[in-house]
């Protein structure tokens, strides 16, 4: 019994996604109003299902909580202040709502400072991995280590006020051969993605969806 | 002087919880830590809760009934939380599935395959035109994308009478990846510097005053 | 003399020293103005009075702030010349982020501007979705949202009673790291002009987009076009900050790299020596 509805489940999941991704397809491709339509209409569901992701991760992170404070796990008190902190910061921002100012103020003094902090701290991190990795013992080193420390250089006001030439060389790089790897790069990755757009169309594809998975 | 602000001294501990990793594991780095995903968590779920507001006015007012499907569906997406009821989600994400896909299938092959390809098409026939400079920008961009490609397509060598000349090409190939990463860790640096910068100086200047 | 290896703490602790320097004396560092910045700029000035301008895309805020120096000139360029906007936000701190460089520009009637909410800016609350948003929002506005962040119905704000699809949109701005949405779904499927005050490690990701779509996309670089378009303004902010300190943390950087290397071939014969 468990495997037909396995396999009952799994024909209705391919079949919704079938649906949705013609429906989607064709009604760029074709001029017809009722595909229009349904394309809309499944666009706008879609927003609305993906509204609810963003409660997932609070589900997530406050049942590793509660199992970490009740087992004791390491940093416990943490968690535990945390879960008071996610309780505390939830009805807050529901009762001020997310636009006000009380709220950006207790928002960007705490969450993005910490966030910007922490990438800021990346240039300490970036400055000793040079210091240890630009070591130019081959030609690709050589290459590497060359294309960083010039554009470094030319992005500095040290060389662009005195030599405003820089500036164009420094945008030269940026848009000839540093685009051309990033293009390939885009054009690969395109080709990927159609493919594994078809793949999920013929039903190759179909890990996330746990379809085969039996109840 | 030292601000009074109790949100610029909130905003100093913050910055300090989180520099405070340089000198190495700490207390102070695990509440900076703890508050950060706290916060991030919590703000999702505020976002949320504003966003259904926003997204379900329609239904609660009557103009639209038929959105008690995707708020079905939408339910029935948190499910994928527990292993054991996971099923249950796979609904509204095939559906997610679906649109993102036949979307991105569409888009992609536009945007990121034939313009591309347009415009090295075009940038060929503009390498013997112009000055010396654009010409050798241009004969870098298609000589560059067409070894990039080759590099990332054909990364395997293969046997047969045209391997030797092929793999010349993927080396131009890797030397062409080769630059485009230190340029653009090149170009990084300017961000994470800034970013530095703006935590550090609201440090002294909002906080100390200085 | 040998030059021991450095440990990283006390390379840390001189880019500290640097920055706490540089972030207390400022030494007003120049720089040179970048065509494409001044194209960006002049874009901007030539769009007709009350034309609209949506602002929007997906990303981190934090990553986003090295775009807000850039955004935060182009809004008072754009309340100069009686533009309108409507913010669009795809990411969920993408909110905070626009009401952020909305407030820092003080372009509102409330922090001493013109604009007044509603008619002259509008803010959308987040949609999420990805690209089946951006898909909806240019089908159709009022389906794809029914209110602003506050809950108002579109159909009660003036500037939204005029604006009900892509072909009311004259350009968009993104401040944010996901440019290639706005690239598929805005400027490749609906012909609207596309800006991008890039991150400088995004800059070099989406510059393609640039060289593909010529005259309808263009992207600034960095804490270094934000500063380029302060200038332009004339509203010092933060970008003309950072290049300051940029300044001589590149020569810190460079410094470092020709150190380790000078290290690396000092202690080679015992490297070397070992080896055997």
């Amino acid at each position: 019994m468990s495997k037909t509805l396995t396999y009952y489940r799994t024909y209705v999941i391919r079949a919704l996604i079938i649906i949705c991704m013609i429906a989607t397809l064709a009604s760029w491709y074709l001029v017809s109003p009722p595909i229009d339509a349904i394309a809309n209409e499944l666009s706008i569901w879609n927003m609305n299902i993906a509204t609810f992701t963003l409660f997932v991760g609070v589900i997530t992170i406050l049942s590793r909580y509660v199992k970490g404070i009740k087992e004791r796990a390491d940093n416990w008190v943490f968690m535990l202040y945390a879960t008071v902190l996610i309780v505390v910061w939830i009805i807050f921002g529901t009762m001020t709502g997310i636009y006000a100012d009380i709220y950006q103020t207790a928002f960007l003094s705490t969450k993005i400072t910490l966030h910007i902090s922490i990438l800021g701290q990346l240039i300490f991190f970036m400055t000793s991995a040079a210091y240890r990795l630009f070591r130019i013992r081959t030609t690709r080193t050589l290459l590497y280590a060359l294309c960083t420390v010039t554009i470094v250089l030319c992005n500095s006001p040290l060389l662009l006020g005195p030599f405003p030439i820089v500036d164009k060389i420094s945008f030269w790089l940026l848009n000839n051969p540093s685009m051309s790897g990033s293009r390939a790069l885009m054009l690969t990755g395109g080709i990927g993605g159609v493919v594994l757009a078809i793949r999920i169309l013929l039903g190759l594809e179909k890990g996330a969806l746990r379809a085969t998975e039996e109840l | 002087m030292i601000s009074t602000d109790p949100w610029v001294w909130v905003s100093a501990l913050m910055t300090i919880c989180s520099f405070s990793l340089l000198y190495g594991e700490n207390p102070l780095f695990r509440f900076g830590e703890y508050t950060y995903t706290a916060i991030v968590v919590a703000h999702s779920v505020v976002t949320g809760i504003s966003t259904l507001q926003s997204r379900f006015a329609p239904l609660i007012s009557g103009a639209k009934p038929l959105l008690i499907i995707p708020l079905i569906l939408g339910l029935m997406s948190i499910f994928v939380v527990w292993r054991r009821y996971a099923w249950i989600a796979s609904f509204p994400i095939a559906i997610m599935i679906g649109v993102g896909t036949g979307l991105s299938m569409r888009a992609l092959i536009a945007t990121e395959i034939l313009s591309n390809i347009a415009a090295v098409i075009r940038e060929a026939g503009l390498i013997l035109v112009g000055p010396p400079v654009n010409s050798l920008g241009y004969l870098i961009r298609v000589v560059f994308t067409i070894s990039g490609l080759f590099y990332l397509l054909f990364t395997v060598g293969h046997k047969g009478p045209l391997n030797k000349p092929l793999s010349y090409l993927r080396e131009i190939g890797k030397y062409a990846f080769l630059s485009y990463l230190g340029l653009s860790v090149g170009n990084a640096i300017m961000q994470h510097s800034g970013l530095a910068t703006s935590a550090i100086s609201r440090l002294l200047g909002q906080w100390l005053g200085l | 003399m040998k030059i021991p290896e450095l440990s990283s703490r006390t390379i840390w602790a001189v880019v500290m020293i640097v920055y706490i320097v540089t972030c207390t004396i400022p030494i007003g560092a120049s720089f040179e103005m970048s065509d494409i910045t001044i194209e960006i700029y002049e874009f901007i000035d030539d769009l007709p009075e009350g034309s609209v301008v949506f602002i929007g895309g997906s990303a981190v805020f934090a990553f986003d702030l090295e775009s807000s120096a850039s955004l935060i000139a182009c809004l008072k360029q754009m309340e100069r010349k009686n533009l309108r906007i409507v913010c669009a936000p795809f990411g969920v701190e993408a909110v905070q982020f626009h009401k952020y460089c909305i407030d820092a520009s003080g372009v509102m009637e409330s922090r001493g501007g013109t604009w007044v909410y509603g008619v002259d800016y509008v803010q959308l609350p987040y949609m999420p979705g990805g690209a089946a948003a951006y898909v909806a929002l240019m089908d159709d506005i009022h389906t794809a949202v029914a209110t602003d962040v506050a809950g108002t119905p579109l159909n009660d704000l003036p500037l939204m009673q005029e604006v009900l699809n892509h072909e009311d949109i004259d350009a968009w701005i993104c401040p944010h790291w996901a440019f290639d949405m706005i690239v598929r779904y805005v400027v490749a499927e609906r012909d609207i002009p596309g800006i991008y005050f890039a991150q400088a490690a995004a800059y070099a990701n989406y510059v393609p987009y640039m060289m593909a779509y010529p005259g309808m996309v263009w992207m600034t670089n960095g804490f270094l076009g934000g500063a380029q378009y302060e200038k332009l303004e004339g509203v010092p902010g933060l970008g003309t900050a950072v290049v300051d300190s940029y300044a001589i943390m590149s020569v810190v950087y460079v410094g470092f790299i020709i150190l380790g290397n000078i290290t690396m071939y000092q202690n080679r014969d015992e490297e070397e020596e070992i080896i055997q």
